[in-house]
C-alpha cells in the first residue's frame, strides 16, 4: 500500500512518514501544495494524508483538481480548521475522511486503514484467505495460525495482493504500490520477494500468470470453483 | 483571554435623558412668535385708540373753535363781561344730562371751573378738572388740552379745554371747555382689544401647530431611516437602503459603511483566530505524537502537559470565535441548504453506519445569524446524533407562530438516549459521558454557548423512540 502524505510542517510530515511505514505502508511526503498536487496526479497511491493550510496552492484546491481530473483514491483531510463549514466544505471538495489536529496517530492510522480496505472493498483489517491471515492492523500474517515473519517489503507486497486477492496484478503495479518514489525501482526486485513470500506461504499460494503478472489464490475458494466446474 | 462574556457593551441613549428635537424647535420658535404676537398687539390696540379718540376729540375741538368764535367781550362802568352771539347747534347740548357738554368759565386754584355760561344739558352743574390738568391747562394758555372729569349724571367725561384771554378782559383768563361721555368709547376700544389678544392667541396656537407639524414632516426622513437601521439591525436587510433627501443621504452612507466594517472586523477576528488555531495546533500535534508510546519520564510529562495545552486551546479559542459571534449584524441564513449539506456530508464521516437521515424544513425559514454559527450547531447536534443513534436521524424545522421571531429545531435518534440526570452534565463545557467515544467532549456545550449568545436556547429531552431529542431555539427574521 502506497501512501502520499501532504504537509508543510516538517516535524508532522517526518513524524507520519515513520508511523506509517512502521504500520507496513511506503510514503512518499509533499511538503508544498504544488508537490502534493504533482505527485497525486502521476502517482497511484492507495490513499492521501492531506493537510489544507499549504504553501502555493491550498488544500482544497488540490483536492478539487485530483476529483476533476477522475482520481478516485480516498483522502483523508487532516486540518487544525476543526468547524463544520470547513468539514462540509471538505466533503464537498471530495474528501472521505476528516480528522482534526492535535490527533492521535493510532486513530489517522485506524482511519487510513479503514479508507484503503473501503476502497479494495474489504469490511474488516483482517484478510482471511484459506488459512492464510493478512492483519493490517498489526501488520502481520499468520498461516494456519501460527505468524511468518515478514520484511516490510514482503508485508506490502503480501498485504496489497490480499486486498486485491484473485485479481491478476502486474509487476509494474506492484512496483508502483509497494516502492515509495525514492526507492531504486527494479521490477526484477520484485520477482525476488515473490520467491522468497512463496517459500514462506506456500508455493502455490502465488500464481504467475506469464506476460501479466501475478495473482494470490484462495485455496478454498478454488477449490469450490473447481467442483461448480 | 478572560472567562467572562463581555458581549454586553452597547450603550443605549436613554429617552428620558434626551431632549426631543421636535420639541426643542417649537420652543424655540415660541421665544420670537409670542414677544413679536404681544408686540404686534399691543401696537394695534394702542393704535386703534389713538384714532377713535381722535375722533372723539374732534368735534369737541370745533365746539371749542365754534364757541371762541361766538364770544363777545361786553365792558361796562363797573365790570367786562362777556356773552355769546350764538351756541353751538348740537341738539345734544340742550337735552338735559345728554352727555354732551360745553362750558365756558374761570378756573380756580382746585381746577373747578366757575361757570360763566354752559350748555343746557349740564343741567346747572358745573366741572371739576384734576389739579395737574388744571395747572397744563393754565400753563399753555392758546393751546387746546385734553382731560377727564366727572359729568352731572356721574358718568365719566373726556373733554377739550382751551384757556382763552380776550381782549379788553385784561389778565383774566377764560376757559372754554367742551366735554362728552367717553363710555362708548371706551367700550369701543376695549372690545377692540378683547378681539386683538383673541386673534392674536388663535394666531399663536395655528402658528405653533404649524411649526410641529413642519417639524414632524421635516424630520420624517430620520424616523425613515431609524426604520431601514431597525431593519439591518433585526436582519431584514444587509444595508440601509431607501431613497433619502440629500441632506441625509450622507449619513444613511456613513451608517452602510460603519455596518460594512462591524462585518469586517468581526471577520477579520474570526480568521485571526482560525490561523492562531493552525499555527497552534499543529506543534502541538507533533509534540503529543513525539511523546506517545515513550515510557521515560520526560515523555509522559510532555504528554501530559501538550494534551492539556491542548485541550484549553480548543476550549479558550471557540470562547473567542463566541465571543465574535452574535454582534455580526444584518447576517441571514436560510436553514435549510446547511441541513442538507450536513445529511449529505455526515453519512461519508460515519460509513460503517447504515444511517436513515430525514429532514423536515420549510425552504423559507431563515437564521437570523452567520452560517457558520448555524452549521457549527447544527453540525455538532446532528454529529452527535449519528455518533450514538442506531439508524435513524429527524431532523425537524419550524417557526414558533408568526409573532415569534424564533425557530425551533429538533433533533431525535434512536440511539440509548441519556437519563435526565445526565442532562445538566453534558450540556456542561468540556464534559463528555462516555470517554470512550471519539470526539473532543465539547460538542453540545458548544452549542449551548451559541445558543446563548443569539439569545436563544439548547434543551434535552427523550424522542419518540427512546432516543435523545435535542431542542434548539434560534432566532429568526421578523416580518415587516
Amino acid at each position: 500500500m502506497r501512501i502520499l502524505i501532504v504537509e508543510d510542517d516538517l516535524d508532522l510530515s517526518r513524524q507520519l512518514s515513520e508511523a506509517l511505514k512502521d504500520a507496513g505502508y511506503a510514503v512518499d511526503v509533499a511538503n508544498d501544495g504544488e508537490e502534493g498536487h504533482f505527485l497525486g496526479d502521476t502517482e497511484p497511491y492507495d490513499a492521501v494524508v492531506l493537510d489544507l493550510g499549504l504553501p502555493v496552492i491550498d488544500g482544497i484546491s488540490i483536492l478539487q483538481k485530483w476529483r476533476a481530473d477522475g482520481k478516485k483514491f480516498p483522502v483523508i483531510i487532516l486540518t487544525a480548521r476543526d468547524q463544520w463549514s470547513e468539514k462540509v466544505s471538505g466533503f464537498d471538495a471530495g474528501a472521505d475522511d476528516y480528522l482534526t489536529k492535535p490527533f492521535h496517530t493510532e486513530e489517522l492510522l485506524a482511519r487510513l486503514r479503514a479508507l484503503v480496505r473501503r476502497a479494495a472493498g474489504h469490511t474488516t483489517d483482517t484478510i482471511d484467505i484459506g488459512g492464510l491471515m493478512v492483519d493490517n492492523r498489526s501488520a502481520r500474517a499468520f498461516v494456519d495460525g501460527s505468524p511468518i515473519k515478514l520484511t516490510s517489503h514482503e508485508f506490502r507486497l503480501l498485504s496489497y495482493m490480499a486486498m486485491h486477492v484473485g485479481r491478476v496484478i502486474s509487476r509494474t503495479e506492484l512496483v508502483e504500490h509497494i516502492y515509495d518514489q525514492d526507492f531504486d525501482r527494479d521490477s526484477n526486485t520484485i520477482e525476488v520477494f515473490v520467491g522468497r513470500l512463496r517459500r514462506k506461504i506456500g508455493v502455490d499460494r502465488i500464481e504467475t500468470v506469464r506476460g501479466l503478472g501475478y495473482r494470490l489464490l484462495d485455496p478454498s475458494k478454488d477449490l469450490e470453483q473447481a467442483e461448480e466446474d | 483571554m478572560s472567562e467572562e462574556n463581555n458581549s454586553e457593551h452597547s450603550q443605549k441613549t436613554q429617552p428620558q435623558g434626551g431632549k426631543s428635537f421636535v420639541w426643542g424647535l417649537v420652543r424655540t420658535t415660541f421665544y420670537w412668535a409670542i414677544p413679536a404676537l404681544i408686540i404686534a398687539g399691543t401696537g394695534l390696540i394702542l393704535f386703534f385708540r389713538m384714532s377713535t379718540y381722535k375722533q372723539f376729540d374732534d368735534p369737541l375741538i370745533n365746539t371749542i373753535q365754534s364757541l371762541i368764535a361766538y364770544v363777545e367781550v361786553v365792558e361796562s362802568v363797573d365790570d367786562v363781561k362777556i356773552k355769546l352771539t350764538n351756541e353751538p347747534i348740537d341738539p345734544s347740548y340742550q337735552r338735559a344730562l345728554s352727555g354732551r357738554y360745553w362750558l365756558v368759565g374761570e378756573l380756580n386754584e382746585n381746577g373747578r371751573i366757575e361757570p360763566l355760561m354752559g350748555s343746557r344739558s349740564l343741567y346747572g352743574a358745573t366741572l371739576t378738572l384734576p389739579i395737574q390738568d388744571a395747572r397744563k391747562v393754565r400753563g399753555q394758555g392758546g393751546n387746546i388740552v385734553t382731560s377727564i372729569a366727572q359729568g352731572p349724571d356721574n358718568e365719566p367725561l373726556r373733554l377739550a379745554i382751551e384757556s382763552v384771554v380776550f381782549p379788553g378782559m385784561g389778565e383774566r383768563a377764560i376757559v372754554i371747555v367742551a366735554a362728552a361721555d367717553k363710555r362708548p368709547t371706551q367700550q369701543a376700544v376695549r372690545r377692540f382689544s378683547y378681539l386683538a389678544i383673541g386673534l392674536m392667541s388663535l394666531i399663536a396656537l395655528a402658528l405653533s401647530a404649524a411649526i410641529f407639524m413642519q417639524v414632524r414632516i421635516g424630520l420624517r426622513p430620520f424616523f425613515e431611516l431609524q426604520r431601514r437601521i431597525a431593519d439591518v439591525r433585526e436582519g431584514r436587510a444587509r444595508s440601509v437602503v431607501g431613497v433619502f433627501p440629500i441632506e441625509i443621504t450622507p449619513l444613511a452612507d456613513e451608517l452602510n459603511s460603519l455596518i460594512g466594517h462591524n462585518k469586517e472586523v468581526v471577520e477579520y477576528a474570526q480568521t485571526h483566530v482560525g490561523n492562531l488555531a493552525h499555527a497552534l495546533k499543529t506543534p502541538l500535534a507533533v509534540l503529543i505524537n513525539e511523546s506517545k508510546g515513550k515510557t521515560t519520564a520526560y515523555a509522559k510529562l510532555v504528554e501530559r502537559q501538550t494534551t492539556e495545552m491542548s485541550k484549553q486551546v480548543d476550549h479558550h479559542l471557540r470562547r473567542a470565535r463566541a465571543a465574535a459571534r452574535g454582534q455580526s449584524i444584518g447576517e441571514v441564513t436560510p436553514v435549510k441548504p446547511i441541513l442538507l449539506s450536513l445529511a449529505r456530508t455526515l453519512p461519508r464521516i460515519y460509513r460503517d453506519k447504515d444511517l436513515d437521515i430525514h429532514i423536515s424544513v420549510n425552504k423559507g425559514i431563515l437564521f437570523r445569524g452567520a452560517q457558520r454559527d448555524l452549521e457549527e450547531m447544527v453540525g455538532n447536534l446532528m454529529d452527535n446524533a449519528c455518533k450514538w443513534t442506531h439508524s435513524e436521524v429527524n431532523v425537524t424545522v419550524e417557526r414558533l407562530g408568526p409573532t415569534n421571531a424564533k425557530i425551533k429545531l429538533v433533533v431525535d435518534d434512536n440511539g440509548p438516549g441519556l437519563a435526565e440526570e445526565e442532562y445538566a452534565i453534558v450540556l456542561k463545557r468540556g464534559e463528555r459521558l462516555d470517554e470512550a467515544t471519539p470526539g473532543s467532549g465539547f460538542g453540545l456545550s458548544i452549542v449551548n454557548d451559541l445558543a446563548r449568545a443569539y439569545n436563544g436556547s439548547l434543551s434535552l429531552g427523550k424522542s419518540p423512540k427512546n432516543g435523545l431529542r435535542v431542542i434548539l431555539i434560534l432566532p429568526t427574521v421578523v416580518d415587516g
